[in-house]
């Protein structure tokens, strides 16, 4: 019994798949609670799309794919900035527009030339065949995002929390803006070689999410997104060698299952937790 | 006071603001005031009040014109720290996870080292401020479990704890009650003695004569900009709201003793509710309430 359950671990690319994909759960969640307390949900969607033509791109030229992705990523971004900014469209239209034509480049370029890029890979992951150099990338990425986040996280806080008194305070808004774009579209690149392009939004959300029902404080916030990143990233991973399924697929599952879990039994914010004080309040009542 | 703070004044000079979508939400506006008063903001919705407050904080950049704070440009007097923000109800999301203390602290980031670590000198200060405004029994709360009252004292104790030396206060008396009112009006009071220039955004036309001493009328423009006293008149209000402010004159209601003069009630969300001497509902029109005037008036001859 425990033979077979060590048996992933005697794998290289097992290993090496599990501690990539921890590393980049845990920093994907980290990056999580600021973007579900901005709302920036659907942002991270659109991003995560939208760096398919540059990785196709790079692929293509040989050059690494982390530069190629956050290249067409950033410049989705500024895309939805101008279009917001000069129109009168609502937010949602200029991000469906600008992420599905990203997209559509990506998957029509990949088509001109499908034997230097792998469709698959790119849009479901595959974390079990990553090269090394692209582990060194990731890793990369992932070490910068935690330390931007990490020595300026209290300052994203009040830009996320009250934009306009940060303003107030001398603080630079629109760097800040421009970080948290950039940090997201740096790790939706990360993420988009475990989970692949169409899972990567459920790394960005449902740790925050499921963080944000249990909890009313900013630090254990962060905290407990960040163990439940890494942990279903991790033991997603693991057991996709038992499922012999798709990686991303198990990571997410896991992910949805905890935050069902949190959903329905979470202290204050849960189902459970209303029922009780809505059967409490009815009790009042008649009394 | 020991010593009397420097001057301090709030320059707004021929200020043109226009959106990137092309509407023109201020046109030309000037005024000038200077610190140790509280000074009301009017207008209707959209005459540009909060574009005013946008600018002063740097949030827009005009078209045209200057606005100096401090005799200084926005920029640098933002950057020490000169100007303080207390934000309407509606714009906090009260769901974010954060305590009043974390909220006290933000008033403090400007003080604070790169990292945005505060040394006891913050904590203090912020204890300080939470105290004054009566909320430090409450300072491990989350924001969203207090009372409207509350918190609108705690984003006033995270302006005073950031020791602005202009406050801008957007809608400070929105859903909030009459004795938190009172308090909020008697902190506002010590600010401004201590040298403090405090910006009030209100529609709550009542009460701006009670604690403010200067007005700046806004309609897309500065109407007018002074002493309550001399800007704060009935012609100048119209001006001001056009038609969109209610109207409740006593001449023409069913209120008794008509004697030629009139009082006249000015408001401009709600319809007053006015009750008579004897307790009874005013009605605005006596056309059609022959009825209620003969009554009123047979009680009024009964006494």
């Amino acid at each position: 019994m425990l033979e077979t359950l060590l048996t992933p671990l005697q794998y290289e690319y097992m290993l090496k798949a599990i501690l990539v994909s921890g590393v980049i759960g845990g920093v994907c969640a980290f990056l999580s609670c600021f973007i579900t307390l901005k709302g920036w949900s659907l942002m991270g969607d659109a991003l995560s799309h939208s760096v398919v033509p540059g990785v196709a791109i790079a692929y293509y030229f040989g050059w690494p794919f982390a530069a190629g992705a956050f290249a067409t990523g950033l410049l989705a971004a500024a895309g939805m900035g101008f279009v917001k900014l000069k129109t009168r469209l609502r937010e949602d239209a200029v991000i469906g527009v600008v992420f599905t034509a990203f997209f559509a480049l990506g998957l029509f370029l990949i088509s001109l030339f499908p034997s230097q890029v792998d469709l698959r890979s790119i849009i479901f992951g595959n974390i079990l065949g990553i090269s090394n150099a692209d582990i060194a990338q990731v890793l990369a990425i992932s070490a910068v995002t935690l330390l931007v986040l990490g020595v300026k996280w209290r300052d994203l806080l009040l830009f996320c929390f009250d934009p306009a008194q940060a303003r107030a305070l001398g603080l630079n808004t629109t760097v800040l803006h421009v970080t948290l774009l950039t940090l997201l579209s740096a790790t939706a690149v990360a993420a988009l070689q475990t989970v692949g392009a169409l899972l990567v939004v459920a790394m960005f959300v449902t740790p925050g999410a499921t963080a944000y029902l249990l909890t009313d404080r900013f630090g254990r916030m962060i905290g407990l997104a960040v163990a439940m990143g890494t942990g279903t990233s991790l033991a997603g991973a693991y057991a996709s060698y038992f499922f012999d399924g798709s990686t991303g697929g198990c990571i997410v599952t896991l992910q949805t299952l905890v935050f069902v879990v949190a959903l329905v039994l979470a202290p204050k914010h849960g189902l459970r937790a209303s029922r009780a004080r809505r059967i409490a309040a009815r009790e009042e009542a008649r009394t | 006071m020991t010593s009397s703070p420097p001057a301090f004044s709030v320059q707004v000079d021929r200020v043109t603001v226009s959106y990137p979508n092309g509407t023109v939400a201020l046109r030309d506006a000037t005024f000038s005031l200077a610190g140790g008063s509280i000074c009301a903001l009017v207008g209707v919705n959209g005459s540009g009040k909060s574009t005013l407050f946008k600018t002063i904080m740097g949030i827009v950049v005009p078209a045209a014109g200057t606005v100096r704070v401090g005799d200084r440009p926005v920029r640098e007097a933002l950057k020490r720290n000169l100007v303080a923000y207390v934000p309407q109800a509606e714009e906090v999301d009260w769901s974010f996870p954060v305590s009043v203390w974390d909220v006290v602290l933000m008033g403090r980031y400007g003080h604070m080292n790169f990292l945005r670590l505060p040394r006891a000198e913050d904590r203090r200060i912020a204890e300080e401020s939470l105290a004054r405004v009566g909320m430090l029994e409450f300072r491990d709360r989350q924001i969203g479990e207090l009372s409207g009252g509350q918190r609108k004292r705690v984003f006033l104790a995270r302006a005073i704890a950031q020791q602005g030396r202009v406050i801008l206060l957007d809608e400070p008396f929105t859903g909030v009650d009459v004795n938190t009112e009172l308090a909020i009006i008697q902190l506002l009071r010590e600010l401004r003695d201590a040298g403090c220039l405090l910006l009030v955004s209100t529609h709550n036309l009542g009460s701006v004569p009670e604690f403010c001493d200067h007005v700046v009328l806004v309609n897309r423009t500065v109407l007018a900009a002074g002493p309550i006293a001399e800007v704060f008149t009935e012609e100048n209000l119209q001006r001001a709201f056009g038609g969109v402010l209610r109207h409740f004159r006593f001449d023409e209601s069913t209120v008794q003793k008509h004697d030629g003069r009139a009082v006249t009630l000015l408001t401009d969300d709600e319809r007053p509710l006015v009750f008579g001497k004897g307790g009874h509902v005013e009605y605005r029109q006596r056309e059609g309430r022959e009825d209620v005037v003969q009554k009123r008036a047979e009680g009024e001859e009964d006494v």
